[in-house]
Order: structure tokens, then C-alpha cells, then sequence
């Protein structure tokens, strides 16, 4: 997840800078106003807890790759979206200067798409949908699944309109295309995000519930406004949904195929394209309506629907799998 | 985790004794440099190349170390732009692809190099004399101070699950159990800053950091 140098033009890596800045910023002046010297030694450690998380490695059999956790949503879940950002971009920054992890200039991209996105639009997001459980826990856990997996769909959506802006340019670019590639891999690795969270929050709800900042009511600490909460988490579920949907939209039905007919390759194309891509529609329950223009597009947006279904489910399991009441020995640390 | 840190920062060479300022700025000038040299003059990258590697080799970093960043960093590289000769159906592409990754190589290089010469608690006092935001810095320095524990408990965890599991168990298992784990490296972590908090209140903490350097009779 993390951008290198050079792959962004400089006027994006500017840009995002720039929203990081004000972003952190703003961040910071919210902070001041609560109990800043409490804040300093917490939000270090958080930051310093998100560093060591994500050096634990999550296998995946059958692949030389795993992957690990982020920590946007659950940093923002915990200590509240301010300290969450700020928890995130001293990550980064640590990360940057101390390891050479992620560019220099693209400090702000890589705070922006983690941070700005992570941690304030994932808490928006899990507020919303906590919103609507009567449990608050149910509401918690069901809200940071759905974040975590957002987040990461609409940071890398982000990042492919960061991409084409910086290369717009040059001949024969396909937005379409890299696209495509980003997004289905980001919804690949945003469901791990969202195992990896759930299962983290499951236990940290279990045993030490009075630690989530999210829980706590009356509390000052990370209270979004309304409209601001129905903002980012308007924006974020936008992306997410513009990712499902602009493949579509385009007028073609995969951005690969498409490239793929045009330059009149009939056999490699059946191979090349995207497999996962191939049957998503849902078909016509009335023949009639095959026939209609609209059903294409309904069956797009119910078979994106049921995705997320089908991703919510899982993680639901998951989390039912992983939350069992825990051993008395664990409880005694 | 020894082998990963910035063990080449503390070490007294030419690079190593240039003022901070200039260290943070010549690696500004190479990235800078390396991002906008065009397509056509491709020469130019091989010679910010060559500048990023004697000045790494100047810094005394093995290149052992090289080798072992840029293996991880150049396959992932190619794959994160694989998207542009894949959206021309392999057809064209290559050139834009190769640039990028060459361009962010360089760029790596000129960082690791920065990472290598300047130690952080160095950086931490340039940051202060350039007027960072003291709360932010105040944070920083609490998150370079909390790194080291958080990572020494992580691998005291990780330790214990390897003996007690014997890698056995399904993914769903090893997903379970590194989850919970986290969990619970988040919990002590978070009960550790209360601890600490505690304890930082006992001394007289008020939320403002005095450093050695500030004159008594402000504080």
C-alpha cells in the first residue's frame, strides 16, 4: 500500500500533501483542545503499536506473498478519529524516515490514502453503520468490518485517479484497465484488512471493552458532527461504489476485454481477461427483461450488492468464529 | 529486527558529517532530479543512479543491505505498475513501466541513503530547530521511544505462539490466532501508555516537553 517516489507527478504528490497537511493539522488543533497530555504518550504508543502490528505477518496458502494489517480503522475506532489520523501519519513518518518505507514526497499520498481515508473516513463509516444496531458491539464490530474493507477499496480507487492524472499524458494510457487491476486486488487485500480488524477488535472487545474510544458515550473524544460524518462517509462509499461501478459505466464490460477486442486478439483475449469479472451479472428473472437495456445495469449493481453481502457474511462468521468467550488463563495477563 | 535498523547511521564518514539540513536537502534535489527527467533522456537516470550509489557507498552501507532492500523493492515495484503494459494487452507500455521503476529506484536509494547517514534522534532534534509542530514532535519522540518495546513484545508474543502451536492448524487457525495476538499486543500496549501516563503525572508532566537544551527558568 505504501507509494514510492516517482511513480506520482509532482502536482499530485503537492496536492496531497496539502490535504494531509490541513488534514494532520486539524487534527492536532482538535486534540489540543481535549487533554493533550494524555494524548502525547497514547497516541505514541498507538502508533508504535500500529508499527509492531504490522510486522506480523498474515500467511496466505498457496501464494509466496502474505499480507498484514493497516490500522486506519482500527486506530480511529479506538482512540477516535483525531488521534487516529495523527497515530497514522506518525506511522508513516516513522516509516518513511527510518526505514526508507514508502517516498519522501509521496509523505502526503501515502498519509492521505491511509491516514485521511483510513482513519477519518473508516470512522465515519463505522459510525454509520454502528448507527443502525441496537447493540453498540454488534454495531462496533459489523461498522469496522465494513470500514476496513471501504477504506482499503477506496484508497486504492483513489490511488488509480492519482495514477492516470500523473500519466495522463502519454499515448495509449488506459484508465480503465489499471483500474480494473487496482480496485479487484484492493477488494482481495481489503477483506483481509477487515478479517484482520475484526479479529483484533473481537479480542480487544472481550476482555478490555472500556479501552474503545468509539464505546464510550458523553464522551468529547472523537465526536464527528452529523453533516461532517454523513460527508466522509458519503465520500468514501462513493469511491467504493465508483470503483464497483465505473468498469461498467464506461460503456464496456471490462476494461482488459475491452483493450483486448480493440487491438483483435480473439483467442488470447478469452485467457486474458479477468476471470472474477466474467459472470458478474445476475441473469434476467423474466426473459423480457434480458432483452431491456436497464436489467444490464441492475444486474451490475445487485451482483456488486451481493458482493458485499457475501464479504459481510464472511466476516460476520469470522467474527462469531474468533469471538468465543476467552480462556481464563488469557484474562489474567 | 537488529539487522533492519539504521545501523550504518552512526558512523563517521564525509556524508555522515554534513549538516542535517543539507542531508534532508541534496535528498530532496536527487528524487526531485529523478522525477522529472523525461522519457526521452533516459541517460540521465543512469547518472542519478551512479550519484545515489557513490554517495551510499561514501556512507559506507554494505551492499549486502542494498541488495537485500532492493530485492524486496523492485519485484514489488513491477508489480504494482504491471497494470500498464496489462491494460495494452502486453502490447506497449514497457517504456512507461521501466521508467517508473527506475525513477522510484533511484528515488529509494536517495532515501535509504538519507535513513543511513541521518539517525533518527538527530532528525528528531533538526525537527525541533526547524520549528515542527511541538505536540506532533512531542508524539514522534513518544513513537520512536515506544517502537522498541512494542517490537521486543511483539517477538516475545510470537515467540511463545511458535512454541506452544508447533505450526500446526488451518489458515482460519493462524488468521485466529495472529488476530488475537494483536489484540492482545494492543491491550498491554495501550494499558502500558496508562502505566505510563501515571507515572509521567507523578513527575511533574503537564503536557509540555522540556528538553536538556531549554533554559530552567521558562519551564
Amino acid at each position: 500500500m505504501h507509494v514510492a517516489d516517482s511513480i506520482l507527478s509532482p502536482a499530485v504528490c503537492v496536492a496531497a500533501g496539502a490535504v494531509s497537511t490541513v488534514a494532520v493539522g486539524y487534527s492536532l488543533h482538535r486534540l489540543r483542545d481535549q487533554l493533550a497530555d494524555r494524548t502525547i504518550p497514547l497516541t505514541g504508543m498507538m502508533a508504535g503499536l500500529i508499527f509492531a502490528a504490522q510486522m506480523v505477518n498474515f500467511p496466505l496458502i498457496g501464494a509466496p506473498i502474505s499480507g498484514h494489517l493497516m490500522g486506519g480503522v482500527l486506530a480511529s475506532v479506538i482512540l477516535g478519529p483525531w488521534a487516529g489520523l495523527v497515530a497514522l501519519a506518525l506511522v508513516l513518518i516513522v516509516q518513511c524516515l527510518f526505514f526508507a518505507d514508502g517516498g519522501l514526497t509521496a509523505l502526503g499520498v501515502n498519509i492521505l490514502h491511509m491516514g485521511v481515508i483510513g482513519a477519518w473516513g473508516g470512522y465515519a463509516v463505522t459510525k454509520i453503520v454502528a448507527g443502525r444496531f441496537a447493540s453498540p458491539r454488534t454495531g462496533l464490530m459489523v461498522g469496522a468490518v465494513v470500514a476496513a474493507w471501504l477504506s482499503v477499496v477506496a484508497a486504492s480507487a483513489l490511488f488509480s485517479a492519482e495514477f492516470w492524472y500523473s500519466h495522463r499524458g502519454t499515448p495509449d494510457f488506459d484508465f480503465t484497465g489499471v483500474f480494473t487491476l487496482m480496485v479487484l486486488i484492493h477488494s482481495a487485500i481489503g477483506i483481509g484488512e477487515a478479517l484482520i480488524t475484526a479479529g483484533v477488535l473481537s479480542q480487544v472487545l472481550a476482555l478490555r471493552p472500556d479501552l474503545v474510544a468509539m464505546l464510550e458515550t458523553g464522551d468529547e473524544r472523537g465526536r464527528l458532527a452529523p453533516l461532517g460524518r454523513f460527508l466522509a462517509g458519503g465520500i468514501v462509499a462513493a469511491l467504493a461504489i465508483a470503483a464497483f461501478l465505473a468498469p461498467f459505466a464506461s460503456g464496456h464490460p471490462d476494461g482488459l476485454e475491452a483493450v483486448a477486442e480493440r487491438q483483435q486478439f480473439d483467442g488470447l483475449a478469452q485467457d486474458n481477461r479477468v476471470a472474477l469479472l466474467e459472470d458478474y451479472a445476475v441473469p434476467a428473472p423474466v426473459d423480457a427483461w434480458s432483452e431491456a437495456g436497464w436489467w444490464e445495469i441492475v444486474s451490475v449493481s445487485l451482483a456488486g450488492v451481493g458482493g458485499t453481502l457475501a464479504i459481510l457474511a464472511i466476516a460476520w462468521c469470522f467474527t462469531r468464529a474468533v469471538s468465543r468467550p476467552p480462556d481464563p488463563v488469557e484474562v489474567s495477563t | 529486527m537488529s539487522g533492519y535498523l539504521d545501523r550504518y547511521a552512526r558512523r563517521r564518514s564525509v556524508c555522515h558529517r554534513l549538516p542535517d539540513g543539507l542531508k534532508v536537502l541534496l535528498t530532496f534535489a536527487l528524487i526531485g532530479a529523478a522525477l522529472v527527467t523525461p522519457l526521452e533522456r533516459w541517460p540521465l537516470l543512469g547518472l542519478e543512479a551512479l550519484v545515489a550509489f557513490s554517495g551510499l557507498s561514501l556512507a559506507g552501507v554494505p551492499l549486502a543491505y542494498l541488495r537485500r532492500r532492493l530485492a524486496l523493492f523492485i519485484p514489488m515495484m513491477v508489480l504494482l505498475t504491471i497494470s500498464l503494459p496489462a491494460a495494452q494487452g502486453f502490447r506497449g507500455g514497457w517504456e512507461l513501466q521501466g521508467t517508473i521503476v527506475a525513477r522510484s529506484t533511484i528515488s529509494l536509494l536517495a532515501l535509504l541513503w538519507l535513513v543511513n547517514v541521518l539517525p533518527f534522534d538527530e532528525l528528531l532534534v533538526a525537527l525541533r530547530r526547524w520549528k515542527f509542530p511541538p505536540v506532533l514532535l512531542a508524539t514522534l519522540s513518544f513513537t520512536y521511544r515506544f517502537l522498541f518495546v512494542m517490537w521486543d513484545e511483539m517477538e516475545r508474543m510470537q515467540r511463545a505462539r511458535k512454541v506452544r502451536s508447533f505450526g500446526r492448524g488451518g489458515l482460519g487457525f493462524l488468521w485466529a490466532t495472529r488476530s488475537r495476538m494483536l489484540g492482545m499486543l494492543l491491550i498491554r500496549g495501550l494499558t502500558r501508555a496508562e502505566r505510563v501516563y501515571g507515572a509521567m503525572c507523578a513527575r511533574g508532566w503537564n503536557g509540555r516537553v522540556v528538553h536538556l537544551e531549554d533554559d530552567p527558568r521558562e519551564s
